[in-house]
């Protein structure tokens, strides 16, 4: 049974076709990897995905659990456990981190039917939970993703993922702008956060996150399709001979 | 010669002061502005008193006064509670010995008054119906080398539809003193007046903090003076949200090296509200420090104004002063407008300013909903931090959240009316 099931996603964007019949299903237990290159409309995915304005279906349809996604807001959906960790982290000034990840895990809690946590109980799970992420807490005393460095910011990406415990987690280019160390430490925290009831699409230009995060399965996708699918070799062969040979055989 | 229709209030104050004080000479000179600014009048162009000029409004007789009781921001503050722009002492706490609280002429500030050569001053109906009407002129006196933390919480209150009333207050510091001032303007007048001297001297500091909130029907033209000497420091802050027309004039007068001034400001409007905040820093000598930053959120047809101005004289090299205003749009049908004016003529000088008037950035709006936070609650967290920036940015920490909670209640109004 798919968690997440897209069947011929068709999406424009300013009357320019942008997704044009895009499938993917994903089950549970499962990573996938999606690569393609730049103006493929990988991030148009990821945004189509979290409920962006402008960014609803002409074609097709999604379902997040046998419920029709579409018809949710951003909030709905993250609150059903879908999370987007975003190519650029959104700054925003003025609101404290940590009040800010207080917000965001007590609403979950609240969807699921669970208890919330008190101020200091939240502070306590939260520093446990940072420290897995190497985020120090003069961090979390800083405003959400303000003057962050690019680590930090995609650090800070995965600590909230971690706090929802999402069902189903999108990585919109979640390596770039990391370096080395940085990548580890990224890609750790997701592998810790994978278990057999969750899955986690990993949306990348190159095959180097994929060697941390092993996917399960790897799309290629190009001019708004999923083109190709293959097991994690798909990537290694790409990494090594261009998207062009694939590209090429297609047409 | 036909009247305009203007000059109602001003023949009503004549007669009122010639009634009630005909002994006092000192008087007469301020009743020579014979009506409101009209929109030509440049600093009075996107602020106009139409609406004021066509109330049927008398200076306020003294005699009938009713119970007042008072809500003290800070628990341990002294209050001074002025009830239709009269000094009652008995609604008051008591002073301290280093505080004086003392009556003062005309004669005793008039120096004051002369160095805002301008006649954007000299004109000011504040200014000219506040001195020849207000019953006493209270000057508070903060003595050498006091270090006061328990703040003061000046209350103005009273008033009625029909009438106006006109407090005058002299904040005096002395050498090295330090004070923390709050201002309530919470009347029911048709007209608050309420003009402030504000004098500092030699390395002392005053923290001033203004919350207008008066009644729906009123008119507010604050207008303050301010003197800073060497080494002093203002910080000044207004909290605009009540009232149907609030102007808070400031012009602040840098003339001792090395002093500085913060002229900052929120104002939150809704219903037809217009609000304004209007500041003026002169810088006459160098190595001086000035800055004036306004925020404000506006909702429905409100109206906002902010205008800043700054002047460095060619003698004040080494001038640092920053200027900027953010407006947040809750609805199109609201106005902003924002005139910063720097008017500069030494040559070493720093000197920035930027305005900002748009809705809240969609971009934040989805990345906080992505987060499964509602879009209305995405709203008022964005607010909050807007407004949370700028209280800490310019009061001190121990008064932010008093003022933040002040702003609580109006910002919820606001976003609620948003989806009416």
């Amino acid at each position: 049974m798919p968690i997440l099931e897209i069947k011929n996603a068709e999406l424009s964007i300013d009357n320019k076709k942008i997704l044009k019949g895009l499938s993917l299903s994903v089950n549970e237990g499962e990573t996938h990897a999606i690569m393609g290159p730049n103006g493929s409309g990988k991030s148009t995915l990821s945004y189509m995905l979290a409920g962006r304005d402008g960014y609803e279906l002409d074609n097709g349809s999604i379902t997040f659990d046998n419920i029709d996604l579409t018809l949710l807001s951003p909030d709905e959906r993250s609150n059903l456990g879908l999370f987007l960790a975003f190519q650029y982290p959104v700054e925003l000034p003025g609101v404290s981190s940590t009040n800010f990840l207080r917000e965001i895990f007590n609403s979950r809690k609240k969807y699921l039917g669970e208890n919330e946590l008190s101020h200091l109980d939240f502070i306590k799970y939260l520093r446990k939970v940072a420290e897995n992420l190497s985020i120090k807490d003069e961090m979390l005393k800083r405003y959400v993703n303000f003057g962050f460095s690019g680590g930090e910011k995609k650090r800070f990406e995965i600590l909230q993922m971690a706090l929802l415990n999402p069902k189903i987690s999108v990585l919109d280019e979640t390596d770039s702008g990391l370096d080395v160390d940085a990548l580890k430490i990224v890609s750790e925290g997701v592998n810790n956060l994978k278990d057999k009831k969750n899955a986690v699409v990993v949306i990348t230009h190159y095959q180097r996150l994929l060697d941390y995060i092993k996917p399960d399965i790897v799309h290629i996708m190009s001019d708004g399709k999923i083109i190709k699918s293959g097991d994690a070799d798909l990537a290694l062969y790409v990494e090594k001979n261009g998207y062009s040979e694939i590209l090429n055989e297609k047409s | 010669m036909k009247k305009a229709r203007n000059d109602q209030f001003f023949s009503n104050l004549e007669k009122f002061v010639n009634k009630v004080y005909p002994n006092q000479p000192q008087r007469q000179p301020y009743l020579s502005l014979k009506s409101w600014p009209s929109p030509r009048d440049e600093a009075w162009k996107f602020s106009r008193l139409g609406k004021l000029a066509r109330k049927n409004i008398l200076p306020l007789n003294l005699e009938n006064q009713q119970d007042f009781s008072i809500n003290k921001l800070i628990k341990d503050s002294i209050s001074l509670v002025f009830v239709n722009g009269k000094f009652e002492k008995k609604l008051s706490d008591k002073l301290l010995s280093e505080i004086v609280i003392e009556e003062v002429q005309i004669e005793d500030f008039k120096d004051i008054i002369k160095k805002f050569d301008n006649l954007s001053v000299k004109n000011h109906p504040t200014l000219n119906s506040t001195l020849s009407c207000s019953q006493k002129f209270f000057k508070i006196k903060f003595k050498n080398d006091i270090k006061f933390y328990k703040p003061i919480e000046i209350f103005n209150l009273g008033g009625s539809e029909n009438t106006s009333i006109h407090p005058f207050i002299f904040i005096d510091l002395e050498k090295n003193a330090d004070a923390q001032v709050f201002q309530h303007y919470s009347t029911y007048a048709g007209l608050l007046a309420p003009f402030e001297i504000i004098n500092l001297s030699e390395n002392s500091n005053l923290e001033i903090i203004k919350i207008y909130d008066d009644k729906i029907n009123s008119h507010n033209l604050s207008l303050t003076l301010s003197v800073i000497k060497e080494e002093a420091n203002l910080r000044s802050f207004a909290l605009i949200k009540g009232g149907e027309f609030t102007r808070s004039e400031m012009h602040t007068l840098l003339e001792g090296e090395y002093s500085n001034a913060d002229i900052n400001g929120i104002y939150l409007s809704s219903g037809n509200q217009h609000h304004d905040l209007t500041s003026c820093v002169y810088h006459n000598v160098p190595n001086c420090k000035s800055s004036q930053i306004v925020k404000g959120v506006l909702g429905e047809e409100s109206t906002a104004v902010f205008q800043g101005k700054v002047r460095v004289e060619k003698l004040a090299q080494k001038t640092e002063a920053k200027q900027m205003s953010r407006a947040i749009m809750l609805s199109d049908k609201a106005v902003s407008n924002s005139k910063p004016e720097l008017e500069i003529y030494a040559d070493d000088v720093i000197c920035g300013h930027g305005a900002t008037v748009g809705e809240l950035d969609e971009d934040q709006i989805f990345y906080l909903s992505s987060r499964g936070i509602s879009k209305q609650k995405s709203k008022v967290i964005l607010i909050d931090a807007f407004l949370n920036e700028m209280i800490s940015l310019s009061i001190s920490d121990k008064f932010h959240d008093i003022i933040y909670n002040e702003t609580k209640t109006k910002i919820n109004k606001l976003l609620a009316n948003e989806y009416e």
